[in-house]
């Protein structure tokens, strides 16, 4: 590298040093930038900058209760969500986020409509599954999902919105609650998981999904 | 012809065992090294596997494309340095038909270490980011008495500039980079700088592995200084246009370390495109798209002093690329052609050849046109256990120029045509460490199938084993 190569180089390091463009950021470890802007540059790639992702790897956000994404961005910072599809992707992004950063993505993401989802499965596994959520499976000690979730799967502070969320992710999950302690914040979901079969679980992820967005 | 025999030689066989023991010893000892990462991953925080699909770098996700797009700066300002290295081993099914089967094979059935990068890369700024990779051939070349000698140069080097506008409404990404190799800014892997994944042993045994094999590719090659600006509308239309010239001044930096014979001397600033329609629709995503280069290279690296010494290249190319991304199921299918249009300066055109005998043969052409195609499809279970298989067919112009009356490497039809196929299963026991093995056949080399070299070898006798263990950190 010859002189002039290195006083160009220097020059560009002194010019772009401390260069930040808060307002398109895409720096998760810097406190300015806002969680509105964290979730369009960075949140965005997977969930969608309407939290309406495209694909079934990523949850879809929207309108999901804020107070249950905060408490989540505040299991993976914490590490103690630990399902893979959190530490694999979660646990980085969210390292160094302040908790002003994580009140504000939650408001936006909880903000923004929930497209309606597809509907996949055949007709009979859909009704096996509205079974299962609006009645549970008494047999098993299995409680309907409606007790916790909302009769309408829009979920409350302490339980997520269900209701068109992808049924890969839902199973992913449900299978996450039933067979490790990966997740203890949803502790309850094991002992309400233990009781479902894969078949069980396909049916009402399948049902969940095609739920209409309210 | 010799019978074809696809017994591992036992050197080779204890070689792949003992890697792939001390690597499973690793992973199960030291589970904590899965979560230790090279540069990108210490600025996301995130596993390959976010940005790599099915952790089979370097062929990227769309989140990686993103990534890749926006400038490297997504995330954190960390450490910015990586390292990369392969071992291999390569076995070419018959070296008996050779006059010197030491010297055309070299390390023909070793384990060798063939090469090892070093990498600046990351985030700088808010919009500016940086992917720097200068690498350490092991056998670079060759003294008289037959010992190699490693040599380090200037690899893919791409600094860019870039920004986004995104809300509900609309998504715009756009961006400049200067790179050193057309197609490297490319962010699918069809593209003639990322289809061809493993990095090239320069030992002799290796000189029919798939890498060698035809890919479609730029004429121009690497090891150029080029800027090309870049836009990425709604995640839908890909445009990219720049130019590119022969790194000097203070770009030289673009080519350290290549000897001056061997860079690319062009001539003014030749213009490269690309554009490409991509989809995504739940976990799958498809690609279509064309990129073209037209390219004016010097003959001769060392004296530029005549335009008249010109070769003038046209290439366009057309690829496609389909990926399915829902875990732990990770599918690709990559479809990529090449046609090179290659216009060759006068001193070079419609000259006399004549074959060994003595026979006049066709003069030179003066025009000469190659076609490249190539399919691959993979599967990767868990980002940990892959497999592909990939095609290749290369046709184009007979010319007398690339008659060579010599054993091996010979060529007594002048014809460009190869023909193959490449099946390759792979282990990622840890997320920065790939072990693979690659068996590449020929139906045809440089247009036959039988005695193309005019000694007696087939196309089938170059048929190649190539084991790598292939790391990065």
């Amino acid at each position: 590298m010859n002189i002039r190569q290195v006083a160009l180089l220097a020059a560009l390091a002194s010019v772009t040093a401390g260069c930040a463009n808060e307002p398109r950021s895409r720096d998760t470890a810097n406190e300015n930038v806002a969680g509105e802007t964290l979730a369009r540059q960075v949140c965005s790639n997977c969930h969608g900058v309407t939290g309406n992702s495209n694909s079934p790897n990523f949850p879809n956000l929207a309108a999901q209760p804020e107070a249950y994404l905060v408490a989540q961005l505040t299991g993976f910072k914490a590490h103690s969500r630990r399902d893979p599809a959190g530490y694999e992707y979660m646990w980085g992004l969210s390292h160094k986020l302040t908790e002003k950063q994580i009140k504000e993505l939650a408001v936006y993401f909880s903000a923004q409509t929930l497209l309606p989802q597809r509907v996949e499965g055949k007709p009979e596994r859909s009704q096996s599954g509205e079974t299962i959520f609006t009645a549970g499976i008494p047999d098993k000690a299995v409680p309907p999902c409606a007790s916790c979730h909302g009769p309408q799967g829009r979920g409350n502070a302490a339980f997520p919105r269900i209701a068109g969320q992808h049924a890969d992710y839902l199973v992913k999950q449900m299978t996450v609650f039933q067979r490790t302690d990966q997740r203890p914040e949803g502790s309850v979901m094991k002992v309400v998981a233990h009781g479902l079969t894969q078949e069980n679980i396909a049916d009402v992820a399948d049902y969940l999904q095609s739920m209409p967005p309210k | 012809m010799h019978p074809v025999s696809w017994r591992f030689p036992m050197r080779m066989k204890r070689a792949i065992v003992r890697a792939a023991v001390l690597l499973a010893l690793l992973a199960t000892l030291w589970p904590s090294l899965a979560a230790a990462l090279p540069a990108f991953n210490r600025q996301t925080g995130q596993n390959c596997q976010a940005c790599h699909a099915g952790g089979q770098f370097p062929e990227l996700t769309p989140y990686g494309r993103l990534f890749k797009l926006t400038g490297y700066t997504l995330g954190e300002r960390s450490l910015p340095l990586s390292a990369m290295a392969v071992a291999s081993a390569a076995r070419v099914n018959n070296t008996s038909k050779s006059d010197d089967p030491k010297a055309d094979f070299q390390k023909n059935n070793s384990l060798i270490f063939a090469s090892a990068s070093v990498f600046g890369a990351g985030k700088i700024t808010d919009n500016i980011g940086a992917f720097l990779q200068v690498t350490y051939d092991n056998y670079a070349a060759q003294s008289d008495d037959g010992k190699f000698h490693g040599h380090s140069s200037a690899d893919n080097m791409d600094i860019r500039y870039a920004d986004r506008s995104i809300d509900s409404h609309h998504d715009w990404i756009w961006g400049i980079s200067a790179n050193n190799n057309p197609s490297i800014s490319d962010v699918w892997n069809t593209a003639a700088a990322w289809m061809q994944y493993v990095p090239v042993p320069s030992a002799g045994s290796s000189r029919f592995i798939d890498g060698t094999a035809p890919y479609p590719g730029f004429a121009a090659g690497g090891n150029l200084s080029g800027v090309t600006a870049y836009a990425f509308w709604n995640q839908m239309l890909y445009l990219e246009v720049g130019g590119y010239r022969t790194a000097k001044g203070v770009t030289s930096f673009m080519s350290a370390g290549v000897p001056d014979a061997e860079k690319t001397r062009l001539q003014g600033t030749n213009p490269y495109w690309r554009m490409a329609l991509s989809h995504e629709w739940g976990a799958h995503n498809l690609m279509i798209g064309t990129s073209g280069m037209l390219a004016d290279v010097y003959d001769d690296p060392l004296d530029t002093s005549n335009p008249a010494t010109v070769h003038r290249f046209r290439d366009i190319g057309i690829d496609s690329q389909y990926q399915y991304l829902l875990d732990p199921h990770t599918v690709t299918v990559q479809l990529a052609y090449m046609r090179d249009h290659h216009e060759l300066p006068a001193f070079l055109a419609n000259q006399p050849i004549e074959d060994v005998d003595g026979n006049a043969l066709p003069n030179t052409n003066s025009v000469d046109t190659t076609n490249v195609l190539r399919a691959k499809a993979s599967y990767v279970y868990e980002a940990r256990y892959g497999t592909s298989v990939s095609f290749f067919n290369q046709t184009g112009t007979t010319d007398s120029a690339l008659y060579d009356p010599t054993r091996v490497g010979g060529n007594i039809a002048g014809s460009p045509s190869v023909r193959g196929q490449t099946f390759e299963v792979f282990w990622t026991p840890v997320q920065y460490v790939r072990l693979g093995l690659q068996f590449t056949t020929y139906d045809k080399y440089n247009g036959a199938s039988h005695n193309y070299d005019g000694f007696g070898r087939s196309a089938s006798d170059n048929n190649s084993l190539f084991f790598y263990c292939w790391g990065a950190y």
